[in-house]
């Protein structure tokens, strides 16, 4: 993080002007949940390439916090065989993993238990001894929700959490889902900044760590020729898509308890809403970007009545299809999922703007499990040429495509004419592909949010007034469709792009769903 | 580093072609093999550039040297590559060209012209090459000779910035660098980016909370390099004394390098295998960083790929600081010079100026 100089303090000689990249501070990161699945296949992963590429302090150590009784050696080697698994770069460097590992140490116990956070913080002040980690702290809570309030309890008994104004900093990354309606985010927060400052949360969203999705910030406030065009006196309609091939897998519990709108919509979706349509913040910091990415949210058309759910969202559940060539089950007999489930397995919306920009522009999202394709994208639709002079019908209107993943890029699709032919417009796209034009492994989402965490860069985090705010749309819409009046989900074959009912959603203003 | 800068990027797919002429060189031959080798790498004819990459050697060897690391900052920065070997005294005259479009998922990422010419040859080549560069993208100049001579005052005349590497030359050449910074050259240097991460932790200890109250009294400092001094030691005592101007600075030679290196700085590996580990310590590199406000010593020492921060003399002795150095391979260096497309690096023309005013005749032993 820049250093600014106190009021009366001498500035650093050493620091105008200098091209290098500031290491984080020594720091001790905790990790709860540290034998779970996102631990192994992401946090270890990404914290080692972070080190790999030199990004870490070498003053750092990672206390691992979970149930499983393992001895530190036993954690390291079951982290250094998940690294090799998991990690974007292979094979594992031995030099880098011999400090790396060293830096390794094991806690089990049941977080709701005194005796785990005893030992936690004899752990940690070994680690301050022996790596020099200077006392700084990174909590990181890769747990179910439902242990959230018992950990910041607990940390907070313990003293292990200290003030903001402490020379030692102390930072809680929390994982989504932040909550699983707007009283119970609103109670989270509560108890969060019970115990600690909101500068020193970090409400984790990893689409936000998405290279694609700085560019958009980039692409949009980089560029002139862009922002006098996207506005409603241009753009004709957005459509967000967040596809998955991938059922619910063996997470049917959780999504059972959560379904696509809490899962997807909530969180990822609505913060690509956000940047895309945001106005340009004062500055790129993080709350000049969160104040700009709130009055989006607070400009959403509430969708909270009967009525307005019939009008604006389709809901669906997957049957039993093909995708890829392979046959694959439906939603009801997946793992862990109730016989009977009205939980939803895709999601479309019609969102509505309140602003000068967007007035009258709709935002058509869409999420959902079993789609023929894995794909995220945002695609701005230009208006219609007004008068055709090649022919009725000869030029499609414009589009822009931002594409999240996979293949991170921008396509540009406008009319050209075909050679030799007297004056036949036909659509071409062009194409950028940002893993190309910028070759090389770009890092994965958790890698760059990992760092600014540590750095205590919130500007990718989510604060409490978003977190709230997005609850409130997203409430409005599950306080009609979780009531027992409300019908099921519709039905749709894996592997197609959602019930009927959603392309009908859009086909009655007269438009249709890109098939991305 | 950037966050994201490859790691071990794999190469793409490329084609070569060649064709040899008399004595001049034919454009229009030029971009006929440059479409027919954008042709063979399979490409739909996308090319994604964000700058010209202008190379200049004076030996085929020399260029051989260092092809390694301008692919390695291609694959960072996609390019029109155009490389020009200049053999003067080479007998008879010849003009050679080869011409490579390098293809990575699905689009031309780095197209390498490489002109070479013998003799009286060596005249067409400036023109050759203006015809070649890509329009209104940035040209920057990597430039592979001494720094010094009016074929390198026109080589700064024809870039936005020219990269150079110091570290590669007598450290005495480093006075003529420092002339042009003064008359306002766009120069980069290799050797300024070896020194970030001493700087940054240098800069790093004085933000330490209970260290801050020493930044007043900063009075000397001591750069002690491998061996024998060289431009990176040099630039890091510069850059020093024009942080802290009171400061008095000492350039020391300690003890010689685990590997030694006909130059300071060693080598890329090949192309696509850059490694990851902190290139050794070569002759000439910087071992340690010592400054002093006085009773407190701030000391900065390497071993081998970690850099070390302690500081004596304080409440406390304890080691405040590690760091990871970066893997230092000229590549690598030349990506991050590239991040800087135009333009001045304001610290480094300071730094070698400064550096050029003391003596680099005279140090100590250590």
């Amino acid at each position: 993080m820049p250093y600014a100089p106190e009021h009366d303090e001498v500035p650093n000689p050493l620091r105008p002007g200098l091209r290098a990249e500031t290491p984080p501070d020594p720091c001790a990161m905790v990790v709860f949940g540290a034998s779970g699945d996102l631990a192994h296949r992401k946090l270890l992963p990404a914290l080692y390439n972070l080190a790999l590429g030199a990004h870490l302090p070498a003053a750092f150590g990672i206390v691992g916090v979970s149930k499983s009784p393992f001895s530190h050696q036993e954690y390291a080697d079951g982290m250094r065989e998940a690294v090799g698994k998991f990690s974007r770069t292979k094979p594992v460097d031995p030099e880098v993993w011999r400090d790396f590992g060293a830096g390794l140490r094991y806690v089990a116990g049941p977080f709701d238990e005194d005796d785990t956070f005893r030992r936690l913080a004899a752990q940690l002040e070994e680690v301050d001894r022996t790596r020099a980690t200077r006392g700084n702290r990174l909590f990181y809570f890769a747990t179910p929700p439902s242990t959230f309030p018992t950990l910041l309890k607990k940390l907070h008994e313990h003293r292990l959490i200290r003030p903001r104004n402490d020379s030692r900093f102390t930072r809680v990354v929390i994982e989504k889902p932040f909550g699983r309606d707007l009283a119970s985010a609103r109670a989270l927060n509560r108890l969060v900044l019970e115990v600690m400052d909101e500068k020193q949360v970090f409400r984790i969203d990893h689409y936000l760590g998405k290279e694609t999705v700085q560019n958009l910030l980039v692409f949009r406030f980089g560029n002139t020729i862009f922002e006098p065009i996207w506005n409603r006196q241009y753009v004709d309609q957005v459509q967000i898509t967040a596809a998955e091939e991938l059922g619910v897998e063996s997470r049917g519990r959780y999504y059972e308890e959560a379904g696509i709108l809490r899962d997807m919509i909530q969180n990822h979706v609505l913060q690509l809403v956000c940047l895309t349509a945001m106005e340009a913040p004062v500055a790129f910091d993080a709350d000049a970007v969160r104040d700009e990415k709130i009055k989006v949210l607070r400009a959403l058309c509430p969708i909270d009545t009967p009525e307005a759910v019939a009008q604006r969202v389709v809901l669906g559940q997957y049957t039993a299809g093909q995708i890829g060539g392979a046959d694959v089950p439906g939603y009801q007999v997946e793992k862990a999922v109730a016989k009977g489930s009205r939980t939803p397995t895709f999601v479309a919306v019609k969102l509505g703007i309140n602003s000068w920009r967007w007035d009258g522009v709709p935002f058509y999202l869409r999420s959902g499990k079993r789609l023929p394709k894995r794909t995220t994208e945002i695609a701005i639709q230009f208006r219609r040429i007004p008068h055709s002079l090649f022919g009725e019908g000869a030029s499609a209107p414009n589009v822009l495509v931002i594409r999240v993943q996979p293949e991170e890029g921008i396509a540009l699709r406008f009319s050209a004419k075909v050679p030799g032919e007297r004056y036949r417009p036909r659509t071409v796209s062009m194409d950028f592909r940002y893993g190309t034009a910028f070759a090389g492994a770009p890092p994965e989402a958790y890698e760059r949010l990992l760092l600014d965490a540590l750095k205590g860069d919130q500007t990718l985090f989510t604060r409490k007034d978003e977190v709230e705010a997005a609850w409130k749309l997203v409430g409005g819409i599950l306080g009609v469709t979780e009531s027992p009046e409300s019908p099921p989900p519709f039905s749709y074959e894996a592997g197609t792009w959602g019930p009927r009912e959603g392309d009908a959603l859009i086909a009655s203003d007269g438009r249709a769903w890109r098939r991305p | 580093m950037t966050l994201g800068e490859p790691i071990a990027a794999g190469q793409g797919s490329r084609a070569e072609l060649s064709i040899d002429f008399d004595e001049g060189f034919d454009l229009g031959k030029l971009q006929r093999m440059l479409q027919d080798a954008r042709d063979l790498a399979g490409s739909a004819g996308e090319t994604v550039s964000t700058l010209n990459l202008v190379a200049i050697y004076f030996s085929q060897a020399a260029y051989e040297r260092a092809r390694p690391a301008l692919e390695t900052a291609a694959r960072v920065h996609p390019c029109r590559m155009v490389v020009l070997i200049a053999e003067a005294k080479a007998e008879p005259p010849a003009a050679s060209a080869r011409v490579a479009a390098v293809r990575a998922a699905g689009t031309v990422a780095l197209e390498r012209i490489v002109l070479l010419a013998r003799g009286r040859a060596v005249r067409h080549l400036e023109s050759a090459m203006t015809g070649l560069l890509l329009p209104e993208l940035p040209r920057v100049v990597v430039w592979g000779g001494r720094p010094e001579g009016p074929l390198f005052q026109h080589a700064m005349e024809l870039g936005d910035r020219i990269v150079i590497d110091s570290g590669t030359r007598p450290l005495a050449s480093l006075r003529a660098v420092a002339q042009l910074l003064a008359r306002g050259a766009p120069i980069g240097d290799l050797a300024w980016a070896r020194i970030f991460p001493w700087q940054g932790l240098a800069a790093e200890l004085l933000d330490v909370p209970s260290l801050r109250e020493h930044r007043s009294r900063l009075q000397s400092a001591r750069v002690v390099c491998a061996g024998d001094v060289g431009a990176e030691g040099a630039l890091l005592g510069g850059w020093f004394a024009t942080r802290v101007k009171r400061a008095k600075v000492e350039l020391a030679i300690g003890s010689a390098p685990e590997v030694d290196s006909p130059v300071p700085g060693g080598g890329d590996g090949p192309p696509g295998d850059a490694p990851m580990a902190a290139a050794p310590v070569t002759r000439g590199n910087v071992v340690e960083l010592q400054f002093a406000a006085p009773p407190v010593t701030f000391t900065l020492r390497r071993e081998r790929s970690i850099l070390i921060a302690e500081v004596k003399g304080d409440d406390d002795g304890e080691v405040v600081n590690r760091v990871r150095l970066p893997p230092e391979t000229p590549g690598r260096l030349l990506s991050i010079e590239l991040k800087l497309l135009s333009g001045r690096d304001e610290l480094y023309a300071e730094a070698a100026q400064a550096a050029a005013r003391m003596d680099l005749t005279r140090w100590t032993s250590s």
